[in-house]
């Protein structure tokens, strides 16, 4: 008799329970919310009908992708990530994150011209999509939300994921994290606050650069280049110059800027500078999946002298061995907290502030550099997970004025650098995958853009 | 798999060109060799559209609210006459204006003028009602809020049929002003009894027509519009 009492009264608690657990969560999400990180407060307000800034992160696997499936992993694998389940908000004096419970995100069909701008109103307002097509899936996310680490552990995860959903055994390690953990709330930190403590903030550059012109591409298209190439090669080459795989890359962008400042028409000839990402959570541990990078420089003043290729690679290596360390990383991420944590910037409203940075980085930083470089190192997966993976591809986006914005990644033996532009010329690509084949490094190249037939015949 | 002949890449088997220096790729011994799939999607994506629903949700409360209160004080507590319908009024006017910007963006642009000429006739009605004044409503008031919606109508159509610039909106501009003054002082004249003469609206009209002239003349000459365009541009 007690028995039946118990099993008859068991499901009712049980549904209670849940119910109870549901309330709970949505009681609780309404509570949570997350403020931005440092850098993530800057890329909201560039939001402009045609640009938001988006990078893109894909994997091609060695068989072709079944999308039911792929959108059970992602369902299963976002709960661990619940910064890149969110919505962005305004308030009265910042934007903020809230939990985002919508249906969604959805994965759908690869498009052409990717990466395409993000309005935070439309849709299920999620910041996060994921495409598909043939062998390749793509994570394009928008930066607020974090960087291209974070991204990455979304994205492995995600694979992992749907690996397992196909039946194979991927073991979780490096960027696949676990999906029945409780995320660590030091994945969730605003990491640059922590790091943030140096007694001096040096100030930050500003100069005039060499800015790439060229035709702007009508709304909205966005043109690829790849190169993909061994690993190995470009390791050898970059040792015959004793540099590193990055440095080496940089001095060919600069060369390549440089040489398309020469042949065009010019009346002064300015500075080349690359913006370049640097990975903080190298200096700084942390496991944040928000943003943790700050800017590096590297720059060649063409009105000093005509530098040779090998001079320009002596100048690279120097600069980074100079302001890559610690401490020279800690003064930079200082200057920028100093700004936030100004109590009289605080009490300022969103939309000054906003007007005020749009200002600022339309005029000061935009122009600061020539072109974007951003170089997420040799990827590392699980052993098991190797097996199915071909190859990464990182693109940064589209950038914000007109110019190429270059990403490099490498997986086992193959890098690949991949070039993002809304313009028509494709000189700055030329000279560098020019330079590349002239020192001996065998390239292929893929890319979206419309071929000449195509376009006629539109 | 073909090299380019011109930059010495490898290039992927589906590219009919080198997408860096343009020049087509011809193998000799894959002339007639089946189209190759592109790693890339060929479907080009659209931005999502942004529904401003919560926009207009606070607007209709904000109207409806203080309508709705309004005609409450007006029946209860200040009834001596019927002001409420002049706030009334004024909601429904600012209702219908926001209307097509915010709650239903696709009805096209010439219905929503439309309904906005309406709108406006109606809220003189009302005065008309509330201050049992009849007259200055048909004689004045109505032709000249149908000549404004007419002039607004032909602007829109203008702008949307022909290639839109500073320039030509400057044209439209003035052309219809010194119009709607001409009809203006007509109307008042009409409406007065007096003979119709055209006095300070021929003031306007003169300039207007210098004005005209000018753009014109700027329109029609290839080398002028260039010059106005690159000094002007902002």
């Amino acid at each position: 008799m007690e028995n039946k009492n118990l099993k008859s009264e068991n499901p009712k608690k049980k549904s209670n329970n849940t119910s109870d657990i549901t309330k709970k969560r949505a009681r609780k999400d309404t509570r949570t919310w997350y403020k931005l990180d440092l850098s993530a407060i800057v890329y909201p307000t560039l939001q402009r009908r045609d640009f938001s800034s988006v990078y893109r992160l894909s994997v091609v696997l060695k068989e072709p992708v079944k999308p039911d499936i792929l959108q059970q992993a992602v369902d299963l694998a976002l709960v661990r990530f619940p910064t890149y389940k969110t919505a962005i908000r305004k308030g009265l004096f910042w934007r903020y994150l809230e939990p985002n419970n919508r249906p969604g995100p959805f994965v759908q069909k690869d498009i052409r011209n990717f990466c395409m701008p993000m309005p935070f109103k439309a849709g299920s307002r999620y910041l996060l999509r994921v495409y598909y097509y043939d062998r390749r899936i793509s994570l394009e996310a928008h930066h607020c939300l974090g960087d291209g680490t974070g991204g990455m552990c979304v994205l492995q995860t995600i694979t992992a994921v749907y690996l397992r959903l196909l039946g194979h055994s991927v073991s979780n390690g490096y960027f696949v994290l676990d999906v029945n953990q409780p995320p660590d709330p030091e994945e969730l930190e605003d990491a640059y606050m922590r790091y943030a403590n140096a007694k001096v903030c040096p100030p930050r550059p500003g100069e005039k650069t060499y800015r790439v012109r060229g035709t702007r591409e009508p709304f909205y298209t966005f043109n690829v280049i790849d190169g993909i190439m061994s690993v190995q090669e470009v390791a050898s080459v970059a040792k015959n110059y004793h540099a590193t795989i990055t440095e080496y890359l940089n001095s060919v962008l600069l060369y390549a800027l440089l040489k398309k400042q020469q042949t065009e028409w010019h009346l002064k000839l300015r500075p080349v500078k690359i913006a370049m990402p640097v990975n903080l959570r190298r200096f700084f541990p942390s496991k944040t999946l928000r943003n943790f990078i700050t800017m590096v420089f590297p720059s060649i003043d063409p009105r000093l002298g005509e530098y040779s290729f090998e001079e320009i690679v002596k100048q690279v290596h120097n600069y980074m061995r100079y302001y890559i360390n610690e401490k020279f990383l800690r003064g930079d991420i200082t200057t920028n907290a100093n700004t936030q944590r100004n109590p009289f910037i605080r009490v300022v409203p969103l939309f000054i502030k906003d007007f005020v940075v749009r200002q600022f980085y339309t005029r000061v930083q935009d122009k600061n550099s020539s072109a974007g470089l951003t170089n997420m190192g040799a990827l590392k997966v699980p052993e098991d997970m190797k097996q199915y993976i071909d190859r990464f591809d990182i693109y940064m986006g589209q950038p914000f004025s007109s110019r190429t914005n270059c990403a490099i990644i490498s997986f086992e033996d193959t890098l690949t650098v991949n070039f993002a532009s809304s313009i028509m010329e494709t000189d700055v690509e030329r000279y560098f995958f020019r330079k590349l084949v002239e020192d001996g490094i065998h390239v292929t190249i893929e890319s979206n853009r419309e071929s000449l037939q195509e376009s006629l015949s539109h | 798999m073909s090299y380019c002949v011109n930059c010495g890449v490898k290039l992927e088997p589906s590219l009919t060109e080198c997408p860096l220096c343009n020049t087509p790729v011809i193998n000799p011994k894959e002339l007639y060799s089946k189209k190759k799939i592109s790693p890339y999607s060929r479907e080009k994506g659209q931005v999502d559209v942004v529904k401003r629903r919560d926009l207009a949700i606070l607007t209709s409360i904000v109207l409806i609210a203080t309508s709705l209160s309004c005609l409450l004080l007006n029946l209860f507590v200040f009834s001596g006459s019927l002001w409420s319908l002049f706030i009334i009024g004024a909601c429904l006017l600012l209702f219908v204006l926001i209307f097509p910007a915010v709650i239903y963006t696709k009805l096209p642009i010439y219905i929503s003028l439309l309904f906005d000429g309406i709108a406006v006739g109606f809220y003189l009605y009302m005065i008309t009602f509330n201050t049992s004044s009849k007259e200055w409503f048909t004689g004045l008031a109505l032709p000249i809020v149908a000549l404004a919606t007419i002039l607004v109508e032909i602007f829109a159509l203008l702008l949307r049929s022909f290639p839109v610039s500073f320039i030509t909106t400057a044209l439209y501009f003035f052309a219809e002003a010194a119009l709607l003054c001409v009809g203006v002082e007509l109307l008042i004249d009409h409406y007065l009894g007096l003979p119709l003469h055209l006095v300070w609206s021929a003031v306007v009209l003169t300039v207007c027509a210098v004005i005209v002239i000018l753009l014109i003349t700027v329109l029609s000459r290839r080398r002028l519009r260039d010059a106005v365009r690159r000094r002007l541009h902002f």
